[in-house]
């Protein structure tokens, strides 16, 4: 019986060791499953709520945990996870839905808004925010976020405008006089070629993107665009679209062969921030977001004494610029609803912003009493103070299929500044484009 | 005999316990994703509103958009690239993968033949030009955007060797897509390379002390002995090199960007799926493109074994 080669032991050791190893197996599936659907054990009426966002670096995600963590004491009962998403947000987050492990709280890009309105993935929270919080903001901030039905499904946790930049040393070594408020894009583009002629560096250096070029077709006319169908390609067939889009790319091409304009590559830069920042070109029109960055990358080329930022040129039809904007989102499927709106509050509401927007100097704040805070920059001062003297500040989103309409324009303005594409076949694209998109 | 029966059942009961955890991985992500993938191409879905069934809808439009693409490219073919994106896409992927395929492959034996050398030093050579297999192809597509720059350090070559002319590598639809190749190339031949030097390895000597006796010199050596013995050693990584190079997508992402860059000559029918899915949100049509992209793969690759099934070890 003690023999260790009995069949009849082996056979029953073996099988003994299949039956343990199917139900460790077992046991460890079981567990995963339980672990995985058991939310994490917290206290009693402590609720658990996720905001994802995605960084503009550490500091930024240390400013938040900061906040966070200052929320949780002033709210024991609400516990926040903070996650990051560091690439491709917006597509993370719709996967997320599809998977049903949405965030209850997330950025909400203007250019996204819509989609996620319209399919009913967020919550209506003017609802239930007080009116007199709403009210803070500046009401074109509001526009993306609103749907159909009028209400509001996010407000604007900060933002940015298109401003012209321009490199005051470079003015100075042209002998141009430096850009004023009556400038208009002529003047601009006179600039631009004067200084080229004195100094051998472009005057300007500007993105073949269309929200770049809008500010010059709406300050000439142009409405702002708005693509609800296929029947909104019509917008380019617009008298003053047409006239505005035609010259810009007729001017840019001429600019580029002579080389007063140019688009960052044609400097050996991989944006107008970059280009600027190395002083390669004497001006740009760029966003609020090129501020932190040249002061963080170019130290020695100072706001004040180096550059300064001025109004975008007016047209024949007044002055408009470009906002860009982001929100807090909110699931519509959250459980926490209360929570996540006090959560909300306390991030977008003076006290947050001040800490997350004025201090860090990424972007502008979306509270119009902000605007005169004393610990805010002064280069988002100037900026924030000029809004006043635009006829139109457009947020960037023209509709339902923002994102995907813009890179479509993008590809084909960029043809028409290589001069691969005459003005009238880019007209031409950029209609196809718009009913292509509405066609699926 | 029955000790080497019970230690059969342990092994059986070991290989089971090993293999069942990559098999669960390779049908969840593997089998299921495809058969989902397959399923996905006959509906509509946005993934935020429910999915609506729709045929072969997504298949009749997709062959709508490559006759266009077709007609396009006879009419107006510098346009191509702005009015059939897609088309663009699968014309750019057949070429680079013409032109990755046999160069990555030669370069592979090249490589390995110089590695299986008895020399000093070739140690320290294998690891070298192992290096690239090992990082991420992002980081390597991001230096390479630093090397091809106009007055970047290729070109510092480049022109010594062209009395100047220096080709805007990123920037001129004409250089952009070898430019990726090129980086591709680079990438991947190390890899192969360490495929065929195992080959190599396991080569029986007596074959090529024969040839040596007869009069063989190397290079009649390594063309009618040393390459009819990896034929299936290249099957293989012809094989694995197309797959590989039709699905391209990263290099193409980082040194081109998401629309395919000037002229679209960087964008590729993985950029494409990529862009139907998350920026037009049309997961199936998207998962159309996959099938057709799915079924080029695998007619190309039946096509290649067939053509060198002559050289299968019997």
């Amino acid at each position: 019986m003690t023999t260790q080669g009995s069949p009849e032991k082996g056979k029953k050791t073996s099988s003994t060791l299949i039956l343990a190893a199917a139900i460790v197996i077992l046991a460890l599936i079981v567990g995963a499953v339980f672990l995985l659907q058991r939310p994490a054990p917290t206290p009693s009426q402590t609720v658990v709520i996720r905001f994802a966002g995605w960084s503009a670096g550490e500091t930024e995600m240390k400013s938040y945990q900061k906040m966070i963590d200052l929320f949780e004491k002033q709210n024991p009962n609400i516990i926040v996870k903070y996650e990051v998403i560091t690439q491709m947000f917006s597509e993370n987050i719709l996967a997320s839905y599809a998977a049903g492990a949405a965030p209850d709280v997330f950025y909400l890009d203007s250019a996204w808004a819509p989609t996620f309105i319209s399919k009913g993935a967020v919550y209506p929270i003017g609802d239930k925010l007080p009116k007199d919080f709403v009210d803070q903001f500046y009401p074109f901030l509001l526009e993306p976020f609103k749907g159909s039905d009028g209400k509001l499904y996010g407000v604007p946790k900060d933002w940015s405008v298109l401003s012209l930049f321009y490199n005051k040393k470079l003015f100075a070594q042209a002998g141009v006089p430096e850009p004023t408020e009556s400038w208009t894009w002529q003047d601009l583009f006179n600039a631009a070629k004067t200084i080229y002629q004195k100094t051998g560096k472009p005057g300007l250096v500007i993105h073949a993107e269309f929200n770049r070029w809008l500010p010059y077709l709406m300050s000439n006319g142009a409405p702002p665009p708005t693509f609800n169908s296929a029947a909104d390609a019509a917008y380019f067939d617009n008298p003053a679209v047409k006239t505005a889009l035609t010259n810009f790319i007729t001017l840019f091409q001429q600019g580029r062969k002579e080389g007063w304009i140019v688009i960052p590559s044609d400097v050996n830069a991989g944006w107008s921030g970059e280009a600027f920042g190395k002083e390669l070109a004497a001006m740009t029109i760029e966003g609020s977001w090129m501020i932190p960055y040249i002061a963080d990358q170019f130290p020695n080329f100072k706001y004040g004494s180096d550059w300064d930022l001025s109004l975008i040129p007016q047209g024949s039809s007044g002055r408009a610029t470009m906002a860009y904007t982001v929100a807090l989102g909110v699931n519509s499927k959250t459980e926490n609803i209360d929570a996540v709106i006090k959560f909300l509050m306390f991030i977008e509401g003076p006290d947050g912003q001040r800490e997350l927007v004025v201090k860090m100097g990424h972007t502008l704040p979306s509270i119009k009493s902000l605007a005169n805070d004393p610990n805010l920059w002064p280069s988002h001062a100037k900026e924030l103070s000029n809004i006043g003297k635009y006829n139109i500040v457009k947020v960037f989103f023209y509709g339902p299929k923002t994102g995907d309409l813009e890179g479509q324009f993008n590809q084909v303005l960029q043809a028409a500044v290589r001069g691969e594409v005459s003005a009238s076949e880019a007209l031409s694209l950029l209609k196809t484009k718009v009913s292509q998109s509405f066609k699926g | 005999m029955s000790f080497f029966e019970e230690s059969r059942r342990i092994e059986a009961l070991v290989f089971i316990l090993f293999t069942l955890y990559p098999l669960t991985l390779n049908f969840f992500f593997g089998y299921f994703s495809m058969m989902f993938a397959f399923t996905l191409s006959l509906f509509e879905w946005d993934i935020l509103t429910p999915m609506r069934f729709v045929g072969l809808r997504n298949f009749y439009e997709m062959f709508l958009e490559i006759a266009k693409g077709f007609h396009e490219l006879i009419t107006s073919p510098t346009l191509v690239y702005l009015r059939e994106p897609f088309f663009n896409g699968l014309k750019n992927i057949l070429i680079y993968t013409a032109m990755v395929v046999p160069v990555q492959t030669l370069l592979a034996l090249v490589l390995a033949v110089i590695g299986n050398q008895k020399i000093r030093g070739s140690h320290f050579f294998r690891v070298a030009y192992f290096l690239p297999a090992t990082t991420c192809p992002v980081i390597v597509s991001l230096i390479f955007i630093w090397l091809f720059m106009k007055d970047g350090f290729i070109n510092y070559f480049v022109s010594a060797l062209t009395a100047g002319f220096k080709p805007d590598w990123l920037n001129d639809p004409n250089f952009l897509l070898p430019a990726i190749a090129i980086v591709a190339i680079w990438g991947t031949s190390a890899h192969f390379s360490v495929t065929f030097l195992a080959g190599l390895q396991a080569l029986p000597r007596e074959v090529y002390e024969a040839a040596r006796i007869d009069g063989a010199n190397a290079f009649n050596r390594f063309v009618h002995i040393t390459m009819p013995l990896l034929k299936p050693l290249i099957t293989y990584v012809v094989v694995l090199g197309t797959i590989g190079a039709l699905q391209m997508f990263d290099l193409a992402w980082v040194m081109a960007g998401s629309g395919g860059g000037p002229g679209g000559a960087g964008y590729t029918i993985a950029l494409d799926i990529y862009n139907t899915a998350f920026i037009q949100l049309r997961y199936g049509y998207a998962a159309a493109k996959a099938v057709l992209l799915f079924a080029i793969i695998f007619t190309l690759n039946y096509y290649v074994q067939k053509k060198l099934e002559f050289a299968r070890v019997v």
